[in-house]
């Protein structure tokens, strides 16, 4: 039976106390950006918190608690893990309705009414500084599907996908958190990928799609030149959010040979608010998919995943608040870990900073309904997904909006999940180039 | 243009007509802050804009920098690049006016003598630090001929480049962090490489060098906003750099299908340390590598425009024994793209960039065998041994080699407008 909270938490809420995941908030009294948890449909502004002692329980925080003015939570982040369990540790216990310590917050009422405020008169902002975001590529069913798609299934995988895990550096500054509307991009395209000779066309992107990952935010640095071994990497990661990596198909197919996508990838990528801590996810550790291969001593690890119930909800303009659900599937469906992300990352010295941010790569099952990108569920084109109230897609329209949520355990132990990761696409401007 | 006051030996790159911006400590202050370079000492733009001369000098000499002045005292010139071109233009043109032999105001630093002690320090006893905050690193690939000999080698001569090459500056985005200052040493990167058709674990067998030339961008563009190519050129560079873009040939050859260079890449990449702003190299524009496919509207610049410089690069390659060969001697004239058609076609989707990152144009290899920015191309693919004075010989990079990137541009009077070094000594992994 999960610990239940002295603030009233619907059984349903991803924001249980077995999560306490950390944000960067703002609120309707003050647009400063700072820390923040979230439990039920309140949160705690751990900047008030901490400047009104109500960290005084936990004596191990006493030397940092200036990271909690911070506008970011990279700071939180380079305190460690350990030091994070505590505090999240802390915060249950504080909030719990058999408090130990009821007079840090329950019973006290002016830091209640100044550092609890409902989710309603907050805005969440991007929880870290991302130094870099680099994408992998594990998830083996949608790498299979979509190079089965341009290949055929004798050539689905290239020969270095299951001895490394495939990545390619993209673009820091244009994540954006949940919530903020995307723009479908201009780009080149091939109006005819088939004809000859190839002369591209200037059009807003005709094939936009999404893509379901899983995101983790780095916390422990380390030096250039310094490789973090397999058997440390997990130490290295914070947390964990959910990640919608926008793809624009068409300008991908002209743009990518040899150096990989770019302008396809660069005009936006959404991540969810809060960052859930590996400790929350713990209880849901199960094995990921396994590798055929032997792999080099390096990336030699049991392949851990979270097994995560990830959801992509779609909206239209014209279907209000009706939503379809377009994919399910379980974040567990990666051949490679995040710590062997991380050993394979670092093995030529590469220095990770805190809040450098990795994806996992579009999460995909095995069957139809579980596919994390448009492309594979409408074949390269060739089918058309059909949405509630009877509309069709086939890749995303102006108006949509796309939301994933993902959440693991029960409403009886506590639910432990993002809350959600969300975008509206704008229709593109008239022209790119304002004068 | 007349001399300084300034000892700035004939030969040297930071003359008058330079004024490169970077980022030192010195004995005095520990602390990273903004300084120019002149001939071989530096201005402390700290100590200048902190000293009781600075109110005369934001009054009478550079009024667009009045309220500003802090700009100077932070760790990076992100701060100074984001004031703008008018305001870069009027520092340069106040230090210039400042340090002139005929300068109208003499007593303000010339013949004052404890601020020209305190200001005016020998570059040798100060520290350069990376010069900018880089939020993020573009590659581009606009160097045709090294393109066309490095595709030769894979592909063959009809297959050589790719269709999508003369259509749009092909680029990748690249690793900030491992962006380093000149002079950092570079560890020789372990990875997976193929060997008999078996990937295995080791250091690489094929590192290389990159010549390329480095641009950083002033401003920022919101997000689902594009950036003109006329305005890019007016209002979105700061300054240009060198960068070595260090390249391991076997990790990358494993791992680069589909998704491009990852770990063959990232673990380094040099810049010289001062960045030389885009004024200051007007003077040496050429045109570009003509390009005969029809253009996009957004890509298109003026028919007669000199979009590109015609920077004279070397690279220098020193052995263990300290014996210096130059190995490579070219200009950046060599380039399809220039830097205006990169952050076009960088922002067309709407793609935000930032003040401090950091666009680099691509291998820049001339179409003669002596002008080869790349051990790639100078050995063939690995086939041809490099020959060296002192009767060595490469073909790929050694433990203990040194490679440093020269730039320098000079006008009929003599003025140089150069780089300095873009070095770096390769380490092997053991060595650690």
């Amino acid at each position: 039976m999960g610990r239940r909270s002295w603030l009233p938490i619907a059984t349903s809420s991803p924001f249980s106390l077995a999560n306490i995941p950390f944000g960067i908030i703002s609120s309707t009294t003050s647009p400063v950006h700072r820390p923040a948890t979230v439990v039920g449909a309140h949160v705690l502004d751990l900047k008030v918190f901490a400047e009104r002692n109500g960290f005084s329980g936990l004596e191990a925080i006493h030397p940092h608690l200036d990271v909690f003015s911070a506008a970011t939570l990279n700071r939180f982040a380079q305190l460690g893990r350990p030091l994070h369990g505590k505090v999240r540790t802390y915060l249950q216990s504080v909030l719990a309705d058999d408090t130990p310590l009821p007079q840090i917050l329950r019973d006290n009422h002016d830091l209640r009414a100044a550092a609890i405020i409902p989710l309603a008169d907050i805005t969440t902002h991007l929880p870290m500084e991302i130094g870099d975001y680099t994408d992998f590529f594990a998830g083996i069913h949608h790498a299979s599907a979509v190079g089965s798609l341009f290949r055929g299934p004798a050539n689905a995988l290239q020969p270095n996908y299951k001895h490394l895990p495939v990545a390619y550096h993209s673009r820091a500054s244009s994540v954006v958190v949940s919530g903020t509307p995307v723009r479908r991009p201009w780009g080149q395209i091939l109006l005819d990928p088939t004809a000859e000779p190839k002369i591209p066309t200037l059009a807003p992107c005709r094939r936009l799609d999404i893509e379901l990952e899983l995101g983790a935010f780095i916390g422990k640095a380390n030096p250039l030149g310094q490789p973090v071994p397999v058997a440390e990497a997990e130490k290295a990661i914070f947390g964990y959010v959910l990640m919608n990596d926008w793809s624009a198909r068409d300008l991908q197919t002209w743009e990518y040979v040899p150096l990989g996508p770019f302008n396809a990838k660069n005009f936006a990528t959404t991540i969810s608010p809060w960052v859930v801590l590996p400790d929350a996810l713990e209880p849901f550790a199960t094995a990921g998919i396994e590798n055929d291969v032997e792999v080099l001593p390096y990336l030699r690890a049991e392949n851990k995943q979270y097994d995560i119930r990830l959801k992509v909800d779609m909206k239209t303009a014209k279907s209000g608040e009706e939503a379809t659900t377009v994919t399910e599937t379980s974040g567990k469906n990666l051949l490679w870990s995040f710590a062997q992300m991380v050993a394979h990352h670092t093995i030529g010295g590469c220095n990770m900073r805190a809040g450098d941010l990795l994806g996992s790569g579009t999460i995909s099952g095995t069957d139809d309904r579980s596919r994390g990108s448009l492309l594979e569920q409408n074949q390269a084109g060739r089918k058309t997904i059909g949405l509630a109230g009877g509309e069709e897609r086939k890749f995303l329209a102006d108006g949509d909006t796309v939301t994933i949520t993902g959440v693991c355990g029960s409403e009886e132990d506590g639910l432990v999940g993002f809350g959600e990761c969300s975008g509206q696409i704008l229709e593109a401007v008239e022209t790119p180039f304002f004068r | 243009m007349a001399g300084s006051w300034v000892d700035i030996p004939a030969d040297s790159d930071f003359s008058l007509a330079n004024i490169p911006f970077g980022i030192v400590s010195t004995p005095n202050d520990p602390s990273s802050h903004a300084a120019v370079a002149i001939g071989t000492s530096i201005l402390d733009l700290k100590v200048l804009f902190t000293s009781s001369a600075s109110p005369f000098l934001t009054t009478q000499i550079i009024p667009s920098l009045a309220g500003h002045e802090h700009v100077f005292a932070q760790p990076t010139l992100n701060a100074f690049a984001e004031l703008g071109r008018a305001v870069h233009r009027e520092v340069r043109a106040g230090i210039q006016a400042l340090i002139a032999a005929d300068t109208s105001h003499p007593d303000v630093l010339r013949d004052n003598a404890p601020l020209r002690e305190a200001a005016l320090l020998p570059q040798r006893a100060v520290t350069l630090h990376l010069p900018m905050s880089i939020g993020d690193y573009t590659d581009f690939y606009a160097g045709y001929h090294h393109a066309y000999a490095v595709g030769v080698m894979f592909r063959g001569p009809a297959n050589a480049l790719q269709p999508n090459y003369t259509h749009l500056p092909v680029g990748y985005h690249g690793r900030a962090s491992s962006i380093v200052v000149s002079g950092t040493p570079v560890r020789r990167p372990v990875g997976q490489i193929l060997l008999d058709e078996k990937p295995v674990t080791a250091p690489s067998r094929r590192l290389d060098f990159e010549l390329e030339l480095g641009c950083f961008i002033s401003r920022a563009n919101a997000q689902g906003t594009s950036v003109a190519v006329d305005e890019a050129d007016k209002e979105f560079i700061f300054g240009y750099v060198l960068l070595n873009d260090w390249s391991a040939r076997d990790i990358q050859a494993w791992e680069y299908v589909p998704l491009g260079p990852f770990n063959s890449k990232n673990f380094a990449s040099t810049i010289s340390p001062w960045v030389v702003l885009a004024d200051a190299l007007e003077p040496f524009r050429a045109a570009a590598i003509p390009n005969s496919t029809p253009l996009q509207g957004y890509l298109q610049e003026p028919k007669d425009k000199k979009s590109v410089f015609d920077i004279k690069l070397e690279v220098d390659l020193t052995t263990p024994e300290s014996d210096t060969t130059t190995v490579c001697r070219t200009s950046s004239r060599n380039l399809l793209w220039s830097f205006p058609q990169m952050i076009a076609h960088h922002t067309l989707g709407g793609c935000p960039l930032r003040a401090g990152d950091l666009l680099g144009s691509g291998t820049i290899s001339g179409p003669d065998a002596s002008e080869r920015g790349s051990l790639l191309e100078l050995s063939e693919g690995g086939k041809k041994d490099v020959l060296l004075y002192g009767m060595d010989a490469r073909t790929f990079l050694k433990d203990g080699d040194t490679v440093t990137l020269r730039g320098y541009c000079a006008d009929g009077n003599g003025a140089r407008v150069g780089f300095g070094e873009c070095r770096g000594r390769i380490y092997g992994p053991s060595s650690n």
